[in-house]
């Protein structure tokens, strides 16, 4: 029981942090824009590093097998 | 008559024979214009046409962008223009740009792709929620015109944008509003665990002094939320008491403000129940309802609100010397001589000084010909000069002009709207009132029985009574709605759209570029010599690629290629086709080529022109605005719905009532003014009746504004899209009859979520004024009721069939 006198106040601790950081988080605009990120994500397969790994991948799911 | 095939990047009605074509996508894709030959062709050189693959809608026409000309782009490069808009930091020039034109997220992908490969541009980055483009870059290696250049190549329209003040408030609120939500969510949880350990159902062991610091612990989380989350809610009800009205607000207040004190007065005396964690609950579930609501309803406000650019940004002054100079449209001053080049808008009333040219009033009174003006004739700002150079004298400017006139008529008109009473809110204020007439007589019997227990049983029972799931009937149901809808290309961008379709028995159409499409398009060929059709298309085509004449994109493509081609403001077109001299336009003119009379135009509706070459005439063309072909099944929807339908156009060709007849209309008017149109509204309000209007144009928009609901169409003005109430983006009307089914469904839903927030309400007040309601009892109802009413209104968003993949 005694451990809950320091874990109240670290609670108390880490909320405000929490809050402090997604304060931060609102204001530098990260929520501003909700939906373009959303499906830009499905757009990176034009990116030729992504296909790269994309391949890549496909290559290792292969050689077991072979 | 056969469906024309959609223009494949656009989806417009690919004109018949149409000689627009490009490869994209490894097949050959028929276009409608070339505007959208040359935006796809820049497109695929760009080697981005996977843009093609990844969209979700039709990209917007290049030519429904406003014009812009070349010397009007290089107005942004001077220093003094660019000032209030462009920020410098070391190289690299930042600036904020409103993007017009975008339909669905690939255009992001296109726009940020196509500018990074750009040289000199640093950083492009698209926001699709406001449309707006922040781009860095070297404005010493590219000039900002060319960077708006580049747009325009993909289809694009940009436009400098500085945040105006409402903008600004708007998006402080916003984030506000997030924070408050935010600031619920984190505090909630832990003041969760800190109360719930106090419960006795869990059975925790607690020594008296663990127990109140668990109690002060909440209570200290708790205050921010109260005072820092739920301030809305206060301001709401202390208005919403002022003007005497029992809503939502109030109710939520007084449980949350109750659930408040009666904790501070447990933690204080250590006696009683603890329902900090209740407050929490509340305070999240509402806020995040309410933050849904207003993100589902602002992405569209913010699309729409922005641009009310009636007018262009420059015109042409002619100096003492007649030279013509380019300023901005605030330099002008009255009495100043302006050049306006065929296909620009006039920037200001004036008088004709000198010139001939056609005039198309379109926008302004629902003509849909342009008419004839010549020297002498006064001609209104905001309408679009078609054929010859005009000078105008400038007689009248900003807010002395007609325009003006009409937008101040708007602005009375908003005044007249009827405010169509919200279901939640009348069910709110017969249920506040049962919750305190009930609270009242408990806490009378308890204080009879045990004076001790009735403060409490009072409390549990305003604080279990809460009408939480009450409040998010409505928002889940109607955001849920607003995202189905924006899929169909309807967007809502007033909250009593929804409901309020359901009460609507009248439905007032504007003819040009609502029911019909409002373009000219080639409707028939009529060869009157040896030439057949298809030739007589390409002779006059070959003609007709050398105009700027807005009509001359009704031709297409032409095979052949004329030469010597001259322009006759007002009369036509004379030019050179494989040795051939040939004219096209007024019968008179053409017929002079041969010396001959002119012969007599054998039909009625639309612009008839004659092609002739110097032994006679060749062939009538007809050109013409065609019904728009979902237009049937939309007024086939609303006949099935028992409206009356109306027809209301400034038109007063016989176009109006041809239209009424092929559509089935029976009370169609023609040549109205703005002015009257209010009047036949007002005249249908004054029967008692429920209003939609349909429209696009300016001369529309005082009716859209005091119409009960108004939906304009995606390609109508900036104007009319602001003082509606939902834009039909899609621009097709079939949406707008699977839009009206939605409505149906999400009133239908609204009542289901309401009658079943109530029940549950209905059925916690016995127990709770038994006394037998705990903290632990009144938070799982609460969460039960609401995940309830959120799992119902979800309904909405799957319900139907899923989006159309038009273009795989």
């Amino acid at each position: 029981m005694a451990a809950l006198y320091v874990m109240i106040p670290i609670a108390v601790i880490i909320v405000a942090l929490a809050i402090w950081l997604f304060f931060w988080a609102v204001d530098s605009g990260q929520y501003d824009d909700l939906d373009g990120p959303a499906h830009s994500i499905l757009f990176d397969d034009e990116d030729p590093r992504h296909q790269a790994g994309v391949d890549e991948a496909q290559d290792d799911d292969k050689d077991p097998r072979a | 008559m056969t469906t024309p095939l959609p223009c494949y990047h656009c989806g417009l009605p690919v004109p018949s024979g149409g000689r627009f074509q490009a490869r994209i996508l490894g097949e050959t894709r028929e276009l409608c214009c070339p505007g959208c030959q040359a935006v796809a062709e820049a497109i695929v050189a760009g080697g981005l046409e996977s843009y093609y693959r990844h969209r979700s809608e039709s990209s917007a026409n290049p030519e429904a962008l406003p014009k812009a000309l070349g010397d009007e782009l290089a107005l942004f490069d001077r220093a003094d223009v660019q000032q209030p808009f462009v920020s410098h930091s070391g190289e690299l020039a930042e600036t904020s740009l409103m993007i017009e034109g975008i339909s669905c997220a690939a255009c992001g992908w296109l726009i940020e792709k196509h500018l990074r490969a750009m040289p000199g541009v640093g950083e492009a980055q698209l926001n699709l929620s406001n449309q707006r483009l922040r781009v860095r870059w070297d404005d010493a290696r590219l000039p900002l015109s060319q960077l708006l250049h580049e747009l325009r190549r993909i289809g694009y329209a940009g436009h400098p944008y500085q945040a105006d003040q409402a903008a600004e408030r708007m998006a402080a609120e916003n984030r506000r509003v997030l924070r408050q939500l935010g600031v619920a969510g984190l505090l909630w949880m832990q003041v969760m665990m800190a109360s719930m350990a106090t419960w006795p159902e869990f059975n925790i062991d607690l020594s008296a002094g663990m127990d109140s610091i668990l109690r002060w612990t909440s209570l200290l989380l708790t205050t921010p939320i109260v005072f820092y989350c739920c301030t809305d809610f206060f301001r709401g009800a202390l208005r919403d008491l002022r003007t005497r009205h029992l809503t939502m607000d109030v109710s939520v207040s007084l449980a949350i403000g109750g659930a408040y004190v009666a904790g501070i007065w447990s933690t204080v005396t250590g006696v009683g129940e603890l329902y900090f964690d209740a407050v929490g609950m509340f305070a999240l579930f509402l806020l995040a309802g309410r933050y849904l609501e207003r993100r589902a309803r602002e992405r569209t406000a913010a699309a729409t609100a922005q641009l009310v650019n009636l007018l262009p940004a420059s015109c042409l002054r002619l100096d003492q010397d007649d030279q013509p100079e380019r300023i901005l449209l605030g330099e002008l001053v009255l009495g100043d001589r302006v050049l306006v080049q065929p296909g620009a808008l006039l920037p200001a009333d004036g008088i004709i000084l000198s010139g001939q040219s056609s005039i198309d009033e379109s926008l302004l009174t629902g003509e849909y010909l342009p008419l004839p003006r010549g020297e002498g004739d006064s001609v209104t700002a905001g309408t679009l000069n078609v054929e010859g150079p005009l000078t105008l004298q400038v007689q009248a400017l900003g807010d002395d002009t007609r325009l003006s006139a009409i937008v101040r008529l708007l602005e009375r008109a908003q005044g007249e709207k009827p405010r169509l009473a919200e279901l939640a809110d009348q069910v709110a204020q017969w249920f506040l009132l049962i919750v305190l007439g009930v609270a009242a007589v408990v806490g009378l019997v308890w204080w009879q029985i045990d004076p001790q227990r009735a403060f409490w049983i009072v409390f549990a029972l305003l604080v279990a009574t809460c009408p939480c799931a009450l409040s998010l009937a409505t928002p889940t149901a109607l955001t849920a709605a607003t995202g189905r809808l924006h899929q169909l290309g309807l967007l809502i961008t007033r909250g009593h759209v929804l409901e309020g379709l359901n009460r609507i028995d009248t439905v007032i159409f504007d003819k040009t570029g609502t029911l019909t499409e409002g373009r000219l398009a080639l409707s028939a060929i009529h060869p009157l010599g040896a030439l057949d059709q298809d030739a007589c298309l390409a002779l006059a085509a070959a003609l007709e690629n050398r105009s700027e004449h807005p009509i001359a994109r009704a031709f297409g493509r032409a095979p052949v290629a004329a030469e010597q081609v001259d322009s006759l403001p007002g009369l036509g077109l004379e030019g050179v086709v494989a040795g051939r001299r040939l004219r096209i336009g007024r019968a008179d003119f053409v017929s002079a080529l041969a010396e001959q009379p002119a012969p007599p135009i054998p039909g009625q509706n639309g612009q008839w022109l004659l092609l002739g070459d110097s032994d006679g005439p060749l062939a009538w063309l007809v050109l013409d605005d065609r019904i728009r072909s979902d237009a049937a099944a939309l007024l086939d929807a609303c006949r099935a719905r028992n409206w009356q339908v109306v027809l209301l156009s400034g038109d007063s060709s016989p176009m109006v009532a041809e239209v009424a007849r092929t559509l089935g209309i029976a009370d169609a008017r023609g040549g109205l003014t703005p002015d009257a149109k209010l009047e036949v509204l007002r005249q249908l309000h004054s029967e008692g009746r429920s209003v939609l209007m349909l429209g696009d144009g300016v001369n529309d928009v005082p009716v859209l504004a005091a119409a009960d609901i108004s939906i304009a169409m995606g390609s109508a003005t900036d104007l009319a899209k602001t003082s509606a109430d939902a834009v039909l983006l899609s621009n097709r009307l079939d949406s707008l009859v699977e839009g009206l089914a939605v409505a149906r469904r999400t009133r239908r839903i609204i009542i289901e979520n309401l009658t079943w927030a109530s029940l549950y309400n209905g059925l916690i007040l016995p127990f709770a004024a038994v006394g037998w309601v705990t903290p632990i009892w009144a938070a799982l109802g609460m969460s039960a009721s609401s995940l309830l009413v959120v799992l119902n209104a979800l309904r909405l968003s799957a319900g139907g069939d899923q989006p159309r993949s038009r273009h795989s």
